[in-house]
């Protein structure tokens, strides 16, 4: 599947982006800990919007739920 | 009871240990993802606050390492979709003056601005495939989909790269 040129543009990706440290260096308990105590957990009124979109759509059209289905 | 299931009944104790044994793993995978410690770091934070607020859906049986692995993976797309394409990945090489470096320079640079194109899907699969040369099948499991996809994925990306780097003029060396 890789044709000379691919494996220059891999040759060019690997040069332009150098190895990363992947160490972490400090802990990140503390952090999560703020976080859960800071946030609730709203849910968005997109989310809502789209549960009642998708619920009316396979309502009227309930053979879209096998097509849904296939595509999961 | 093992801490997995301690975990998803909530008890915060157990969620700790998991968060002290798993973070440098998402660490490190998220870094590798989007090449920035500091934007890595609040991503794995985020990765951890969701794994705990999504407790309730993890089966204690399943493999954790690989779930949170899957939740992080979502997060770095995400992070990849928001960021604008013309924002730089890499540090800026120092000055220099000299013809062909400011060459070199100009190439990296439309490479550059060629990848960050891509949609956010072919970036992720082909930094890790091609630049981290991770196992198709954990970035398969990362991404949710095949080996096969990833393969397809990273295929055409590479595609798409040398159409945008013809078009803009560059050959790679």
């Amino acid at each position: 599947m890789i044709e000379p040129d691919d494996r220059q543009i891999r040759q060019a990706l690997r040069q332009l982006f150098p190895p990363v440290n992947t160490e972490l260096h400090r802990d990140l308990w503390p952090a999560v800990l703020r976080k859960l105590d800071a946030r609730p957990v709203p849910m968005p009124w997109y989310d809502w919007a789209l549960i009642g979109l998708s619920a009316s759509v396979f309502l009227f059209f309930p053979q879209l739920i096998l097509v849904f289905a296939y595509h999961l | 009871m093992d801490l997995l299931r301690r975990f998803a009944l909530g008890e915060i104790d157990a969620f700790e240990t998991l968060v002290r044994q798993f973070q440098g793993d998402i660490y490190a995978w998220i870094v590798r993802i989007v090449r920035d410690p500091g934007i890595a770091e609040d991503l794995t934070v985020e990765t951890l606050w969701r794994i705990y607020r999504a407790r309730q859906q993890f089966r204690p049986d399943r493999n954790f390492g690989a779930w949170a692995r899957r939740i992080a993976t979502n997060l770095a797309l995400d992070h990849l979709r928001r960021k604008r394409p013309e924002q730089r990945l890499v540090a800026e090489p120092a000055a220099d003056s000299q013809p062909d470096h400011l060459l070199q320079r100009e190439t990296g640079e439309k490479i550059q601005q060629a990848f960050r194109r891509l949609p956010a899907k072919l970036q992720v699969a082909t930094m890790l495939a091609l630049v981290e040369e991770r196992p198709y099948n954990e970035i398969a499991d990362a991404l949710g989909t095949s080996a096969g996809a990833v393969k397809l994925r990273v295929f055409r990306a590479v595609r798409i790269l040398r159409k945008q780097l013809i078009h803009l003029g560059v050959r790679p060396e």
